[in-house]
């Protein structure tokens, strides 16, 4: 939607994506303090908020270092007696999970809201971890809206049942919901004042231990139980009627697809879609089984709905059959369409598909044999291009171990590298370095870039200083956190308040590492000879590679009226040596088939100057702006 | 249930996703049912990316195989690479500017005695008739030069498909949505390339 229709307070209906709808929601609940840290795919939910604190004072935006700071911001600002918010993806929980278990017996004050989003398929997450089993295990309410007008309004909802209840409350989305857009109607926002207030007027204790912790999860259970009896009536567990004794219970995005599915298959189950997944309505649950004899559920990722229904199912001795992932309808991995829907549906039925989509996907594999694939590259302009040019010259003879990180950088997994040994999750290079130089004669190498060090990066590197270890650490600063979007990160000059930039080589320093070099990125040559150097010495070495994310970088430039001068390739001089293409990729160099040299598509180059470094004949130069 | 879906492809960096959004604003303010599910990805430009624009009775985010009426293009080995989203006899209309990613490049130079060459327009749109009704391809790069603005590749081709019969949305709220989402010192070279657009088809 356009940024007026989403900060002007008037009720309307606008055309908006699910994380938008969200940020407004949030902004029409008064919320006061939210805290994130972004990560696909909720990143556009910060992003929004970011625009929208700046023309709503009252409202306090951060991006916190890592998601666990970023749920302790907002927990505090709860328990202190206003509302909070944040959002994180599938795996930004796990970091946050010590302070979210926790919180379910303390429970909160202010209406807390925390909406985390998996991400089946792992389209840009290093796992399809199934988020939904952290609300029963952690005794806190969740709900699952399917569309963004549903994540409007549960979220709304989220914040009075979080204040009612003083419980922490959990929104659960997946890719396929936050990144969805449709006309949305949302309501006024109406602001009070940020008001101060005195501990003493709201203090209650916020900790556990031993019976302290038994009572407070005693009690947290009984609030579950009260949320129950609420959740067999909401209006976001809705049944769809149909004909038969057939029916189907699933949630979220995969409601979307069954109602298409049932629709191209001419069928009519019976419809229970779940908006409140914990805890389940058993009630209303026992009600629409207890009149059908078979029952297909659809959800994605492991079989959270179906295990449950098994057991409730059991309890209501029914003789339902209930199908799914255990009968081998559904699979367990990747995300679900309608042709997936589709297929278990008629199955279920005995009927065919209009459609075989089974033979146009063959069919459209054949087809498109002829065009190459389009893998993600690093940008045109990208400092990294650069550093890992370098990296890959300067471990040439050597043995050694590459552990990666989280970030743009992890595509050096990819073409034309292929150079990570492992990658686990937000900063684990280092610590995973850690065990492996006690074991292997190979040099060890991590890799972490600016954000992610001030995430999870530095505890890891105390603990290499404090026990004597041998690893060479390559931060990569391109001073945003980049593949989410460019949000500033703790080292950023700039963000949504007055920050203070954190100094890398001062930390690193500080942390008592000795050897600590400092280079440009878009200078790989005399670089390569420094990480040799690095490479070879005893101890924790740290090699902070600089230079400014392009995306970014260029953004600030058009902001500033700099133009961007693009390179050219000389066509006398070039001989055709392609150096500025093997091991290199940049996605603004593509050749001329007439003259087979290469050339430079000056829309997509910005001129960072790298590949007229690296080319043996200086054949690259800049066009100077013509 | 009556429906038009949309595929859109394209190469990150090109102005795929302003398109869902006029599209998407253009059907809210002509009160006709709309659901957009995009491919936002990661940041990183020159991947390939995609936004699936489904207009009337649709519920799913994602258009099903085989059922698009119509994918629009930036870039013609996008719209190859969607294929299977097409109906049969469906309609595509693609810039014919492709960009050749580094993994077409690399095996050409790495291979130069083989004499590789790039795929070209004519076995795409060879491939892509297979399955399409009819394909339209524009110069786009061309077109928006003489719109004024080169970074209007993208509103051409929604004018040239606003132009064909059976395309669910009105020139007027397009154009007014056009007004709505583009910076305000793009309004007229974006206007004047969707009428450029309209007038190739």
């Amino acid at each position: 939607m356009s940024y007026q229709d989403l900060t002007d307070p008037k009720p309307k209906k606008a055309f908006m994506l699910c994380n938008e709808a969200v940020a407004r929601a949030v902004l029409e609940s008064d919320a006061k303090v939210t805290a994130f840290y972004p990560g696909s795919p909720t990143s556009e939910i910060l992003d929004t908020l970011y625009l929208l604190s700046a023309d709503y004072p009252d409202l306090k935006m951060e991006i916190s270092s890592n998601e666990k700071v970023a749920l302790e911001t907002v927990a505090g600002a709860s328990m202190a007696g206003v509302r909070s918010f944040t959002s994180m993806k599938s795996v930004g929980l796990n970091v946050a999970s010590d302070t979210f278990y926790t919180l379910g017996y303390t429970g909160v004050n202010g209406g807390c809201v925390l909406l985390v989003a998996d991400d089946p398929h792992a389209h840009s997450s290093q796992s399809e971890q199934d988020g939904r089993f952290f609300a029963p295990t952690g005794h806190v309410p969740m709900l699952e809206p399917s569309t963004p007008q549903e994540a409007y309004e549960m979220a709304r909802y989220a914040f009075d049942l979080s204040e009612r209840h003083k419980i922490l409350t959990v929104i659960r989305t997946t890719t396929r919901v936050n990144h969805q857009y449709a006309p949305v109607e949302v309501g006024e926002v109406k602001r009070t004042p940020f008001q101060k207030r005195n501990w003493r007027d709201v203090k209650r204790p916020y900790f556990t231990l031993s019976e302290t912790a038994r009572r407070l999860k005693g009690e947290a259970l009984e609030k579950l139980m009260k949320i129950e009896a609420e959740f067999d009536s909401s209006p976001f567990n809705k049944i769809v009627n149909g004909e038969g004794r057939i029916g189907v219970i699933t949630s979220g995005v995969s409601y979307l697809h069954t109602m298409d599915a049932a629709d191209a298959l001419s069928v009519k189950p019976h419809i229970l879609k779940l908006g409140t997944t914990h805890p389940l309505p058993k009630k209303l649950i026992v009600d629409f089984i207890t009149k059908l004899d078979t029952v297909l559920i659809v959800e994605e990722l492991l079989p959270y709905l179906e295990q449950s229904i098994k057991a409730i199912a059991k309890d209501a001795d029914c003789g339902l059959k209930i199908l799914g992932k255990e009968s081998g309808h559904l699979g367990y991995v990747g995300e679900y369409n309608v042709a997936v829907v589709s297929k278990a549906l008629s199955s279920v039925y005995g009927v065919n598909s209009p459609i075989d989509y089974e033979a146009v996907l063959a069919k459209a594999v054949e087809l498109k044999s002829v065009i190459p694939k389009r893998l993600p590259v690093f940008c045109a302009g990208c400092p990294h291009r650069g550093t890992l040019w370098a990296l890959q010259q300067a471990i040439k003879g050597t043995d050694y171990v590459l552990n990666n990180d989280i970030g743009c950088y992890s595509m050096l997994q990819l073409e034309p590298y292929n150079l990570t040994d492992m990658m686990i999750c937000m900063g684990a290079g280092q610590g995973i370095s850690s065990g492996m130089q006690h074991v292997v004669n190979d040099r060890v190498i991590a890799l972490i870039g600016d954000s992610t060090l001030f995430h999870a990066g530095l505890p890891a590197l105390v603990n290499a200083v404090h026990n004597g270890h041998n690893y060479t650490l390559f931060i990569l600063d391109n001073s945003v956190t980049a593949m989410t979007g460019q949000q500033p990160n703790p080292g950023s000059d700039f963000g949504p308040n007055k920050v203070t930039e954190i100094d890398i080589e001062a930390v690193v320093k500080g942390i008592g590492v000795k050897n600590v070099t400092k280079i440009d990125a878009f200078d790989p040559k005399p670089n390569v000879e420094t990480m040799k150097k690095a490479i070879s010495q005893e101890g924790v070495n740290v090699v902070i590679s600089v230079g400014p994310c392009a995306l970014w970088n260029d953004r600030k430039k058009r902001a500033a009226k700099i133009t961007i001068i693009p390179n050219k390739v000389g066509k006398e001089t070039c001989k055709s040596i392609y150096a500025c293409v093997r091991d290199f990729y940049c996605p603004a160099i593509q050749l001329d088939m007439e003259t087979r040299q290469t050339a430079i598509q000056t829309d997509i180059c910005n001129g960072c100057m790298v590949c007229a470094k690296l080319c043996p004949v200086s054949a690259i130069s800049s066009t100077g702006g013509a | 249930m009556t429906q038009y879906n949309i595929l859109l492809a394209g190469v990150g960096g090109q102005g795929l996703m302003l398109l869902s959004q006029v599209m998407g604003d253009a059907c809210t303010r002509s009160s006709i049912k709309v659901v957009v599910g995009a491919q936002h990805g990661l940041a990183q430009r020159s991947g390939s990316i995609s936004a699936h624009v489904r207009i009337g009775d649709a519920y799913s985010p994602l258009i099903a195989y085989g059922t698009a009426d119509l994918i629009i293009a930036m870039d013609a080995t996008e719209a190859l690479r969607y294929v299977e989203y097409l109906k049969q006899g469906g309609t595509v209309v693609m810039n014919s500017r492709m960009m050749h990613p580094p993994l077409e490049t690399a095996p050409i130079v790495k291979n130069r005695q083989e004499k590789l060459t790039y795929v070209t327009l004519e076995q795409v749109k060879e491939q892509l008739g297979k399955v399409a009704g009819r394909v339209i391809d524009i110069d786009a790069e061309k077109v928006a030069a003489e719109a004024g603005n080169p970074r209007t590749e993208n509103v051409v081709l929604l004018g040239a498909a606003s132009a064909l019969s059976g395309f669910p949305i009105q020139s007027e709220p397009l154009k007014e949505s056009v007004r709505r989402v583009v910076p305000e010192r793009a309004v007229d070279a974006n206007l004047k390339a969707f009428i450029l657009g309209q007038q190739m088809v």
